[in-house]
């Protein structure tokens, strides 16, 4: 059983500059003409999006496209809505397909808000008399009721995506297309979209979603699949999966050229466990050790290492500085090269995916001699809580720190 | 899991050829975003334009002084057995609406370029919902001919039931202008550029300021077959100036010319239409 599925597909975008002049489309039918004489291949210029990509999606699956930017993953989405058609192979799906692939696209800066949800519902596939009967579900949704008869262009950014993805989310289609929307909106908003489709897939919709935002993926889907360059490289269980692409971002990391302008580079980075044996996978609540190799360009006078662990968002979980401790490297001159170990006896973190981030300062705390960047990834796995269900209440707050804590009731 | 999900399979492949009957099958399936498309253009018009809907009664009549006073009074025309004033103002209303759709829809895949790389919906809603858009400026335009007829000294009787035919009767024309050249425009912006100027060559090879009966009766059929607009044209004028019935002969010379037309471009569309989203 299937409600997606992708035979053999391929995509190649065609460059059409030459189309912006009649001279440049001369010249093309000529070379067009001389390659069917001479019976060869005419070679053209473009991008091969997709590559021969297959995949089925069970109905009633929550699955995920990931990859890295470029990876084909939205023309996947956009050759499975109908935006665009496979130059090979072909796409079916079973059932009423919609998509967001852009909250707020189709809202119309010049109409008000109840026009807006009328029409932008219409062209999206709702039908009229549906739409009448959702009409305060989706208003009350995106949070506009006291704005919705005035026009749109007086409406905030926050607001006209709200409208937006509002109204998308409620055709309530048998296949639901999603490309990083989730992205848009305040944390509260991002919340309630989450639930919104959790809602969905539970309610027995099959759901596709793109998104660079690792733990959203982790708690919305099933399955999914890593894209490369338009190729299929690994489908399967979303941990696996994620797994793989955590690699193939760090194996691209580690072929990315050096920034020869900072001082200091990483030469290699992992993470340890107790007993000093590299690993990629940890318990909450165990003991972990960051081992970092540096190499300096010159003698640097005592730098100062900042280490982060992030979930993927922007701001750091937990954020540890020598700084902020005022430790000094022991020896007075440094090698050029040196290693750094942080021992962190406690991990207090809830299962997800997290990076490490980096950065170097000189001893004042002034000058950055490294930046912030991305030098490890590990996954924290298990229960925090020996006797927990592992249950997490649906509010889609996804704190990460976890403490050591206990419950005492008092009546 | 609902049944809908079963009863149809959507597949999108890369085979080429063009089945019209499935794309007219899609089309009356989601003809209530056609009119989404139509009602949205509609509103937008006239949104923050002080004179609001008082623009289609001003369209009108601001070229109608023109004509009367130049194709009237200088050059002479006669009105072809009514005053010139009625005469002129019955053709030059629903020839302003063939105008207004050709320009409106040819334009309508471009304007709208944004929405069609983010979201599915028949490539051809937004061009004919934006063509058919005009109607109720055709109409506004139709009560203010009937409303002046005291001061052009236009005559109507019975035969004012069969404007609604010819509204649809030059609509199909429009539209088989509409579709080829909207999809046209997708890839070439130059067709924006060029259509004011095929406009306004369509308006002189078209009995708008002249009637047709200048032309002898053997040619009148000619142009009708050639110009589809004629024989819908000489109809409006027939029912809104000199209160006859039209000539359904020339009617029907224009209707199977212009439906011939019409699935031709139809047809170029499709063909057209895959890319749209690639290169808009």
């Amino acid at each position: 059983m299937w409600a997606v599925r992708f035979e053999g597909v391929s995509k190649f975008y065609r460059e059409r500059s030459w189309f912006s002049s009649l001279g440049g489309e001369f010249t093309n039918l000529r070379r067009h003409i001389g390659a069917r004489i001479r019976r060869t291949e005419l070679e053209q210029p473009g991008t091969l999006a997709l590559d021969d990509v297959s995949f089925e999606v069970a109905p009633g699956d929550s699955f995920a496209l990931l990859g890295p930017n470029g990876s084909g993953k939205t023309t996947a989405l956009r050759v499975l809505t109908g935006i665009t058609f496979p130059s090979e192979g072909r796409v079916r799906a079973r059932g009423r397909v919609g998509a967001l692939m852009e909250a707020g696209a189709a809202v119309h800066q010049e109409l008000t808000g109840r026009e807006n949800v009328y029409l932008y519902g219409s062209i999206l596939g709702l039908k009229r008399r549906s739409l009448k009967e959702r009409f305060d579900e989706i208003v009350d949704f995106a949070e506009v009721e006291e704005v919705i008869d005035k026009q749109v262009k007086y409406y905030s950014t926050g607001m006209q995506l709200r409208l937006g993805f509002s109204i998308a989310s409620h055709l309530e289609p048998d296949i639901f297309a999603v490309d990083e929307s989730l992205a848009v909106g305040d944390g509260n908003f991002q919340e309630k979209c989450i639930t919104r489709m959790r809602k969905l897939i539970t309610g027995g919709t099959t759901v596709l979603f793109v998104s660079h935002y690792l733990p959203a993926v982790d708690a919305l889907c099933n399955h999914a699949l890593l894209l490369n360059r338009g190729r299929c490289i690994t489908q399967g269980d979303v941990e696996e999966v994620v797994q793989s692409y955590v690699e193939l971002l760090e194996h691209r990391r580690a072929a990315r050229t050096i920034d020869d302008s900072m001082p200091i580079r990483v030469l290699s980075a992992c993470c340890r466990d107790q007993d000093g044996v590299e690993r990629r996978r940890f318990a909450p609540h165990e003991a972990m050790q960051i081992c970092l190799e540096f190499e300096v360009a010159y003698p640097i006078d005592d730098p100062k290492v900042v280490i982060g662990l992030s979930d993927g968002r922007a701001v750091n979980v937990i954020e540890c500085s020598m700084l902020e401790d005022n430790e000094h490297v022991c020896s007075p001159r440094l090698p050029q090269r040196w290693e750094c170990r942080l021992t962190i006896d406690e991990l207090p973190l809830k299962p997800r995916l997290y990076h490490v981030m980096c950065t170097v300062h000189d001893a004042t705390g002034q000058a950055r001699l490294f930046g912030w960047e991305n030098v490890a990834t590990f996954t924290v796995e298990g229960r925090t809580s020996p006797e927990g269900l592992g249950l997490v209440a649906q509010t889609g707050a996804d704190v990460a720190v976890d403490v050591r804590h206990r419950w005492e009731f008092l009546t | 899991m609902t049944d809908s999900a079963v009863e149809y399979e959507i597949v999108h492949q890369s085979a080429r050829r063009v089945s019209l009957r499935a794309s007219l099958h899609e089309l009356a399936a989601s003809r209530e975003c056609l009119w989404s498309f139509g009602e949205r253009y509609l509103r937008l018009r006239y949104k923050q334009a002080a004179l609001g809907v008082g623009w289609a009664i001003l369209k009108p009549l601001a070229l109608f002084v023109p004509f009367l006073v130049f194709f009237g009074g200088a050059a002479g025309i006669s009105g072809g057995g009514t005053t010139y004033a009625a005469f002129s103002l019955s053709a030059l209303v629903p020839w302003q609406y063939v105008a207004a759709a050709v320009e409106l829809g040819s334009n309508a895949l471009v304007v709208d370029g944004n929405l069609m790389r983010k979201i599915y919906f028949p490539r051809e809603a937004p061009v004919i919902g934006g063509a058919l858009s005009n109607l109720p400026d055709l109409a506004i335009g139709v009560v203010i001919v009937l409303v002046v007829a005291p001061l052009t000294g236009a005559q109507f009787g019975p035969s004012l039931v069969f404007l609604p035919l010819l509204a649809v009767l030059i609509s199909l024309p429009a539209l088989a202008v509409i579709l080829p050249l909207s999809a046209l425009a997708v890839y070439y912006r130059d067709v924006k550029y060029g259509i004011p100027l095929f406009i306004q060559l369509w308006l002189f090879l078209s009995p708008v300021a002249y009637p047709i009966t200048a032309l002898p009766p053997r040619l009148r059929w000619v142009m009708a077959l050639l110009n589809p607009v004629s024989g819908p044209l000489e109809g409006f004028r027939r029912v809104l100036a000199l209160g006859t019935m039209p000539d359904w002969g020339l009617l029907g010379i224009s209707a199977a010319s212009a439906s011939v037309g019409l699935v031709f471009g139809y047809w170029a569309f499709k063909r057209l239409e895959r890319a749209f989203a690639d290169v808009v």
